[in-house]
């Protein structure tokens, strides 16, 4: 029997650079060996600039992901103002969370999903401070891709959010499909 | 107090027993101690949070916030010493608001432990309580099934081993702050080197009457060596299908609420910052 | 000393090759036993221990995790026998590698094919290039594929049930069988047939496979049938995937055609020939 962190697969990251933030998901979705679409992205968005990368179980992704969408929205009605700060914007952040709640501020890098063992090896040979934004953007990918080419529960593409305080960046990666 | 449920126990237990692996939570496989002195008390933690084999964070804190004159080191289940003594902190906080009264450790330390009994372990949150209070200079230890203990230096969690053979080799009665600070740092580096569980940075709280000083990463021994070379790849090295851009102003596009003209007239609503 | 020499000594072969009850009898004698002697762990069940320590479906943190998840295929054609196989190796989710030459060249002319344990099918299938070699010492001609495959079949059901995993097919065309092609697992079953996939990822070729397989295919067309069904499992199967593996076996031996990896195959498919339309190279309108 299969753990239900494993049935579906699915690989995030997040990194630091200077001014900006990256994150980044792959796109399978999958029942145990069957790959079932790949085109499941992980990253939903929260505002102007906040994202939110998930993985696990696919039906707790998409509840998990609706409720916050419902919270969000009721608290932009509530406030008259979006979820995010001002100050959010001249402050790039991650920060990642296990599956009861801790959460871990980190300066650096956030992985979660399947291939969390290899994302942690490679982001912690790839990434360096102060990457400008299109550095951060080979550096989150080319993890994410190598990570994910040796799980076989994750890949088949991969979409990376580059976010800066004036835009936001949406890339499709074009990765192994087997 | 809003309450975990039990009711999927049973069930979970079931499905372990079949072979279903236990979620991973992060846990602080932990060195943290504490150590009276003359006029306060110190409190030192290591910086390490692991997920099974992984080193999920380098440099976390677990020197956790009650009050300002007490305060919490953790290990245990991450989540567990994060929530637990934010709850506390909360109420004690509304308990000294009700009565007028600095809070004081032995309350804290109180609640903490009733907290904890009522979930039989389940929480697993492993504390040592440190703080100066108008009745004095208290140091407690609090397990998760809410056994308490009252010593002038204590260790807790997978290094606990290693930092109590600093103190009972090295420790002596009215230690001056220096010598508390030193000791109890020297005990977390026995823990950092010599428990697989514990690693990184020493951080170290000082509690007097007068004021309570966090030296977050007093000690760094295990900096990383910075690369020699550069691993930053030649700008369009990744294969790239589509991209789209979105700029700040267009983001209006995407947000369902818009800023409306407000009458200045009338009482405003309070608005945070 | 004489004496010596003519005891041990025997001419290289019969002129006649008429041999007699006695000397069939020894001939027979020579093969060694089929049930080779193992090191068995000291406890009461040896296959329900190795089961327990192996098994990572019913336990996942078990001891040791043996590689698997593969697609092979293989089929009978006119021109001979295609034979296609990927070249991962998973242990767990984990990629162990990518690179795994799952074809076994048993001889020059008898292809195996490798899914289930790695080290089974390595083992039992270089045991089978052995017997095979033998029997064309004693017999002086090559073995035909049915008698290579029931060795094969006959060695691993003396082994039912003591934990060997493999599903493997036998390739070889002979003067006598033609293109033969014969499919035999660790249960023990042995089967012949036009066309077998094997593996986590067989559904996936048979669908490509039956779609497009006639007897008569083009050499070219069947090599080309033998790739797209291995991709076709690649991209489904999280478990198959690496590169294509492709053999073409004819009455004069086999013929490798090529180690390719999947991914520029892949993307040409995709982009050249409009299929895998599943695959998005476009960003949704939906930010």
């Amino acid at each position: 029997m299969s753990s239900p962190f494993s049935i579906n697969g699915g690989a995030c990251v997040a990194m630091v650079g200077k001014d900006c933030v990256a994150i980044a998901c792959d796109l399978r979705l999958g029942l145990q060996a069957l790959t079932v679409s790949n085109n499941f992205p992980k990253i939903f968005q929260y505002g102007d600039n906040v994202f939110l990368g998930l993985t696990g179980l696919a039906t707790d992704l998409s509840t998990v992901s609706d409720l916050f969408r419902y919270k969000v929205n009721m608290y932009r009605l509530r406030e008259e103002r979006n979820i995010a700060p001002k100050t959010f914007a001249n402050l790039p952040f991650i920060c990642g969370f296990d599956s009861i709640g801790c959460i871990d501020f980190a300066a650096d890098f956030i992985v979660s999903g399947t291939a969390t063992d290899q994302l942690y090896g490679m982001c912690e040979s790839l990434w360096e401070p102060n990457l400008a934004p299109e550095d951060l953007f080979e550096t989150i990918s080319q993890a994410l891709m190598s990570a994910v080419d040796r799980d076989a529960l994750s890949g088949w593409g991969a979409y990376v959010y580059i976010i800066e305080k004036d835009k936001v960046t949406k890339r499709l990666l074009k990765g192994r499909q087997d | 107090m809003p309450g975990f449920d039990f009711s999927n126990y049973n069930r979970n237990a079931a499905l372990h027993a079949r072979g279903v692996p236990l979620p991973k939570a992060t846990s602080t496989g932990t060195t943290i101690v504490g150590c009276i002195f003359e006029g306060g008390v110190v409190i030192a933690a290591d910086t390490r949070a692991t997920s099974g084999p992984i080193v999920a964070d380098k440099n976390c804190e677990k020197l956790h916030y009650i009050s300002p004159n007490i305060w919490c080191a953790g290990a245990g289940t991450a989540a567990d010493t994060e929530f637990t003594t934010a709850l506390i902190s909360s109420q004690l906080e509304l308990h000294s608001l009700s009565t007028g009264r600095k809070p004081r450790v032995v309350t804290c330390m109180t609640m903490l432990k009733q907290h904890l009994f009522r979930y039989q372990g389940h929480i697993g949150a492993y504390l040592v309580v440190a703080g100066v209070d108008p009745t004095g200079t208290h140091l407690f230890t609090v397990h998760a099934h809410g056994s308490t203990d009252k010593l002038p230096y204590v260790t807790m969690g997978s290094g606990s081993l290693a930092a109590m053979s600093v103190f009972e080799t090295q420790w002596k009665p009215q230690l001056t702050q220096d010598e508390a600070v030193a000791l109890c740092s020297e005990a977390i580096q026995s823990g950092i080197f010599n428990d697989l569980g514990s690693g990184s940075n020493v951080d170290v709280a000082i509690i007097t009457d007068k004021k309570t000083t966090l030296k977050r990463n007093y000690i760094k021994p295990n900096e990383r060596v910075p690369k020699l070379k550069s691993y930053i790849f030649k700008r369009g090295t990744t294969a790239v299908l589509n991209e789209k851009i979105i700029r700040k102003e267009d983001l209006g596009n995407f947000v369902s609420v818009h800023e409306l003209a407000v009458e200045e007239t009338g009482d405003k609503m309070e608005v945070d910052a | 000393m004489d004496t010596l020499v003519a005891r041990y000594s025997r001419p290289a072969y019969h002129e006649n090759e008429d041999f007699s009850e006695e000397e069939r009898q020894g001939l027979v004698d020579s093969v060694p036993s089929l049930s080779l002697k193992f090191a068995m762990p000291p406890v009461a069940h040896p296959s329900a221990w190795l089961r327990a320590a192996t098994d990572d479906r019913s336990n996942p943190s078990c001891p040791i995790k043996i590689a698997h998840g593969t697609t092979t295929l293989a089929f009978r054609f006119q021109g001979g026998i295609i034979v296609a196989t990927d070249s991962r190796a998973t242990a767990g989710n984990w990629i162990a590698s990518q690179t795994v030459k799952k074809v076994i060249e048993i001889n020059s002319d008898l292809l195996g094919t490798m899914a289930g344990g790695a080290a089974d099918c390595q083992y039992w299938l270089a045991w089978l290039g052995m017997q095979c070699r033998l029997h064309e010492l004693r017999h002086k001609r090559r073995i035909s594929v049915a008698a290579a495959s029931k060795i094969l079949a006959n060695l691993v059901y003396q082994y039912k049930g003591m934990g060997l995993s493999m599903g493997t097919m036998c390739a070889g065309v002979t003067k006598e069988e033609g293109p033969a092609l014969y499919y035999i697992d660790s249960d023990g079953t042995r089967l012949a047939g036009n066309l077998f996939c094997v593996g986590s990822g067989q559904t996936f070729a048979y669908g490509v496979l039956d779609a497009e397989y006639r007897y008569d295919l083009s050499v070219e067309d069947a090599l080309e049938l033998g790739s797209r069904s291995i991709l076709a499992a690649t991209h489904r199967d999280a478990y198959s995937g690496g590169f294509i593996n492709l053999y073409h076996v004819k009455e004069s031996g086999w013929e490798k055609h090529g180690f390719s990896d999947t991914n520029p195959i892949f993307w040409k498919t995709k982009l050249e020939k409009g299929e895998f339309s599943n695959v998005t190279s476009d960003l949704s309108e939906r930010v």
